[in-house]
């Protein structure tokens, strides 16, 4: 089994999809201006990818060559529509703070990346690891940039309507800023540089 | 026979999008009815913020109001409205009290104002300015109305003010046509 814990160790650091894949990153800059956001985004993500890794994994035998990437997309398709009406159905609220960008996972290049590099060419199991290990690679990518957002941008920390943490005599004044898109692109900027500088991520 | 020849691509793709057809009906059948009540509700948990003695309401669709009921007698009317503001369009709620001569209230649906500045539109010291005003007096307080815009968003509150002015002159109007002929 130490491929299955390598193919799931591998997207957490070294292909890391947000910070060394650099893929994905419309919604990530999109949503990540709250926690409740970040777990949204990657609860729904994260369901697709692995559902999709499964499904194309499964049937990857099968699949004529010619019609491979439309039948990635079918599929990829029809498992965001479904979380997406699962969303609006069960949890509104969410939905409503997500709008789009629940559509947009169908063009998210993460999840067509995966079946077209890994899940067409591995068995289930290994696609399996792969998709958790890139799923939580995106999770703690887009949770650490909401973090810094939140937590600066308005001075205070919120998960889900419960209140965590203010930062006394910053939240009159937040850098509101960070809020705005300009904002996301200024986080992400800054922790590739940090990862960079740091040796976590090593460039080619 | 390879997998790559003849009609086997067209006839695979046309079953894969068969099997989702499939999966997306039966989905749409269990979430069907979910979203219409979470829709119902929060039209209701709107309107509720308005009118908090509210027990039911009707929506014509045709004028798009909504008639906010308590106790069987209306309380209240409400309507959306949209103002043009600095991130796009505003979306609002107005509550009308009965007589139609003075605002119950307006709620803040949607925005996209920055963040800091013009965002402070859907805070309570703002918006409670709106409570109680009468119809012709909502107007910015430099035009001569009840409403102090806030510092260093002038372009929000007017946007907000203006979108509110505009909607109930639209409502009232057609209001009176409709009650003339």
């Amino acid at each position: 089994m130490s491929s299955f814990a390598g193919n799931f160790t591998k997207g957490i650091v070294r292909s890391n999809p947000t910070f060394v894949l650099l893929l994905g990153l419309c919604p990530t800059l999109a949503v990540s201006t709250s926690l409740d956001n970040a777990i949204g985004m990657t609860a729904a993500f994260v369901f697709v990818l692995v559902a999709s890794n499964i499904l194309i994994s499964l049937i990857h035998s099968l699949v004529p060559d010619k019609v491979r990437i439309p039948v990635f997309i079918v599929i990829i398709a029809t498992l965001v529509s479904i979380v997406d009406l699962m969303m609006q159905g069960f949890v509104p609220a969410l939905s409503k703070s997500l709008g789009i960008y629940i559509p947009l996972i169908v063009v998210n290049c993460i999840i067509l990346g995966r079946a077209e590099a890994f899940a067409s060419r591995n068995g289930v199991l290994d696609s399996i690891a792969d998709a958790l290990g890139i799923g939580t690679g995106f999770g703690l990518a887009i949770l650490l940039i909401s973090f810094i957002r939140q937590l600066l941008g308005t001075g205070k920390l919120d998960l889900f309507g419960h209140h965590l943490f203010t930062i006394p005599g910053f939240s009159d004044n937040p850098v509101a800023i960070l809020m705005l898109p300009m904002g996301a692109f200024l986080v992400i900027g800054t922790l590739l540089a940090l990862f960079k500088w740091m040796g976590v991520t090593k460039g080619d | 026979m390879s997998k790559d020849k003849g009609f086997w691509p067209v006839i695979f793709l046309t079953l894969v999008v068969i099997v989702a057809i499939v999966a997306l009906t039966l989905t749409n059948g269990i979430t069907k009815d979910k979203i219409v009540q979470a829709k119902q509700d929060a039209v209701k948990e709107m309107l509720a913020t308005l009118f908090p003695d509210m027990q039911s309401f009707d929506y014509d669709e045709n004028t798009g109001l909504y008639t906010v009921i308590a106790g069987g007698e209306p309380i209240g009317h409400a309507f959306m409205a949209q103002g043009r503001g600095y991130g796009g369009a505003i979306d609002i709620l107005i509550g009308l009290k009965p007589d139609n001569k003075s605002l119950q209230g307006i709620k803040i649906i949607t925005q996209q104002e920055t963040p800091g500045l013009g965002a402070k539109i859907i805070n309570a010291s703002f918006l409670d300015q709106f409570k109680g005003v009468s119809v012709d007096e909502v107007n910015l307080a430099r035009n001569g109305g009840k409403i102090d815009a806030i510092t260093g968003a002038t372009i929000s509150s007017s946007a907000v003010v203006e979108g509110v002015k505009e909607a109930i002159t639209r409502e009232l109007g057609s209001q009176q046509k409709g009650g003339n002929s």
